[in-house]
């Protein structure tokens, strides 16, 4: 039996302009060791449940609990999660160098271990060449790239990332889908949002779909085909969650 | 510590690419300081200074119009021009023409009026003493001087130009008053001794400037005016690059990120905080230097530290404090940086204006003075002004003090319940 990572108990968030929870009771369990995907249509509610695990967000009701080694208390938590926010969050007017050494020491990492991360993973995206280059100069991809190994400088345990390949080439697209693959190897869990159907199809293991905050299934990719008689995972969002066009 | 001086080390990085905001930080008010005094210290000059230019067309029949003439010119304000074939509506046009401040226009009948004038009124004075029985009832007969200014004369110069021409007039006036009284009494004129008694009657004035302290005096000069409150003004106007630089950091995700990251959001705020002290000292200090080493090299008032050193100190870093607060005030409210940039400046110039930066406090309509008290500006200007002007020290900077403080507290307390609010502590 896998060891569960992480389990979300009916999760309910509301905003306060807001007449309609962006959360409606949604409740699942992670094994250590998956992918998951997270889909939905757009406004589903979708980012704001990766904000909660990322403890970017309170929930309004329930709860999320994560079992990890010894960690307790909230900074423990945090210092195992690593999180890839859609937008580019970093300094452009810096260089890839430079932001990559000032988000290391926020994680506290030693200042020789960091500078050998900081190599390592440059190398394995393929930006060591542009390790002393100001980030504004840089490309989508390169730039999504950099976004991606930001996030990875202190060996997180569990992975969150909201749409990582959006905007990018092929080959970005490729390197970036060949380190989370020989991330998961190593042992990190990865959950992760997109709206590219194909890729996730190949990547992840389990599913989460969502739909005007409610969690509408949550199973691997096989069982919901079968259950749900559809061939693909654009087919079964379709059958799920219908056609009509949301805001 | 380490996260600290990476995350500070990371501000300084941000600061030294950001050429606009530097150029905005350091630049525009060293230039500004630099224009200002040198404008104001040309205003102070040409009014303490150099001669003004006066067109004079003297129409009067009698001596009297001479007297005038003659007053001005011993008064050592004016630069005479006489050109007496003028006639009124001429001096009018004329005095733009050749380019002088103002053109008096004296009438044929000004020695005659006055003269008149002054008989009547010793006429009365000896029938109130008894001297004589009756005095022939004569109404007062009005007297006009003519004067026409430069239409690009202020008002405040004129009021000071129509007071020095008054203060002339009137003492022709009580001379030939005298002069009057004593013929009728059966003098030629008034006694030598009299005359002379008369001259040496004029009360002198003695002036200085009223100080806080016994200790030397600081000189009011343009610079002691225009470097600290420029200085306080450029301080303020960190906000363009402080609060963009928050605004642009919050949308760009960089502050999402760091809500994920075991470190504690203050740290952000610190080090911008730390930063930006030093950016604010820095900019008070280059302007303080460039009082004092460069303005006597180019002609202007060499500019006079105060004497109260820690008072001076505590003023200062409160004045810092102040700026840096309102600045990531600005940056945690504003939505879009365009908002932030555009509030941020909109509401440090009109703090400048109510808070008197451009034009004196006290000239301002009680209401204003009134509404200017909100002003951090105002407070830190009157902080300044107390040490660099009046000499004063501890006991006269309470209510700078105070208020600085009171306005930092109330600019971090929003600060943290909108950062409380967002969640990002």
């Amino acid at each position: 039996m896998q060891e569960t990572l992480l389990h979300v108990s009916k999760v309910y968030k509301s905003y306060h302009k807001s007449t309609t929870p962006s959360l409606d009771g949604v409740d699942f369990t992670i094994a250590r060791g998956e992918i998951v995907g997270i889909f939905g249509p757009n406004g589903a509610g979708k980012t704001t449940l990766i904000s909660i695990l990322c403890s970017i967000l309170d929930p309004t009701l329930g709860s999320v609990t994560y079992y990890l080694d010894g960690e307790k208390s909230p900074r423990e938590i945090r210092s195992k999660l690593g999180f890839v926010p859609q937008d580019f969050s970093f300094f452009p007017e810096l260089t890839a160098n430079q932001n990559l050494e000032y988000f290391g020491s926020l994680y506290d990492i030693k200042r020789a271990d960091l500078a050998q991360k900081i190599d390592d993973l440059l190398q394995k995206v393929g930006l060591s060449h542009v390790k002393n280059s100001k980030v504004s100069t840089f490309s989508g991809g390169m730039k999504r790239r950099l976004n991606l190994i930001i996030s990875l400088l202190h060996d997180p345990v569990i992975l969150f990332l909201d749409e990582p390949t959006v905007g990018v080439d092929v080959q970005s697209k490729i390197a970036i889908m060949n380190l989370l693959q020989e991330l998961n190897r190593q042992g990190t869990t990865i959950i992760y949002t997109s709206h590219h159907l194909k890729e996730a199809e190949e990547f992840c293991n389990q599913i989460i779909l969502i739909d005007h905050g409610k969690m509408i299934a949550c199973n691997t990719l096989a069982n919901l085909l079968a259950t749900h008689q559809v061939t693909n995972l654009e087919d079964l969002i379709l059958k799920l969650t219908g056609t009509v066009l949301r805001d | 510590m380490r996260k600290l001086s990476a995350s500070v080390w990371k501000e300084i990085l941000l600061v030294l690419h950001d050429k606009v905001g530097l150029l905005l930080m350091y630049l525009m008010p060293l230039l500004l300081v630099f224009i200002i005094t040198i404008v104001q210290n040309s205003a102070f000059q040409i009014v303490n200074e150099n001669k003004l230019t006066v067109l004079i067309s003297n129409q009067d029949k009698g001596s009297l119009g001479d007297s005038l003439v003659k007053a001005l010119v011993h008064s050592g304000s004016f630069d005479i021009k006489r050109n007496n074939s003028l006639v009124e509506a001429s001096v009018k046009r004329r005095t733009i023409d050749e380019d002088a401040m103002l053109g008096i226009y004296i009438p044929a009948n000004f020695s005659e009026r006055l003269g008149d004038n002054a008989d009547n009124i010793s006429k009365l004075m000896l029938e109130q003493m008894g001297v004589i029985e009756k005095a022939p009832k004569v109404s007062p007969k009005k007297q006009e001087i003519a004067i026409y200014f430069d239409p690009v004369v202020q008002e405040n110069f004129r009021i000071s130009v129509l007071n020095g021409i008054q203060a002339i007039t009137n003492g022709i006036e009580n001379e030939e008053m005298v002069s009057k009284l004593f013929q009728e009494m059966g003098y030629d004129s008034i006694p030598a001794n009299i005359r002379q008694a008369i001259i040496n009657r004029e009360t002198k004035l003695k002036t200085a400037n009223a100080s806080l302290s016994t200790v030397a005096e600081l000189i009011p000069n343009s610079s002691q005016h225009n470097v600290p409150a420029w200085s306080i003004f450029a301080m303020f106007f960190m906000v363009i690059s402080l609060g963009g630089n928050i605004v642009k950091e919050r949308l760009s995700g960089s502050f999402l990120r760091l809500q994920t990251i075991p470190t504690a959001f203050a740290l952000t705020l610190v080090s911008k905080f730390l930063v930006y002290l030093f950016v604010a000292l820095s900019q008070l200090l280059l302007l303080f230097l460039m009082g004092i080493y460069i303005f006597p090299h180019i002609g202007l008032p060499q500019l006079a530290m105060p004497n109260a050193f820690l008072p001076f100190l505590v003023v200062t870093l409160l004045s810092a404090v102040s700026a840096i607060s309102y600045a990531v005030l600005v940056g945690t409210y504003a939505k879009t940086q365009e908002q932030a940039n555009g509030f941020g400046a909109i509401s440090i110039i009109i703090f400048a204006a109510i808070g008197g930066i451009w034009v004196p406090n006290f000239i301002m309509p009680d209401y204003m003075q009134t509404i200017g008290n909100i002003s951090p500006l105002k407070w830190c200007l009157e902080g300044y002004y107390t040490l660099f002007l009046k000499n004063g020290a501890w006991s006269e900077l309470m209510g700078t003090i105070s208020f600085l403080f009171l306005f930092t507290v109330i600019c971090q307390l929003l600060i943290f319940i909108r950062l409380r609010i967002q969640n990002y502590i």
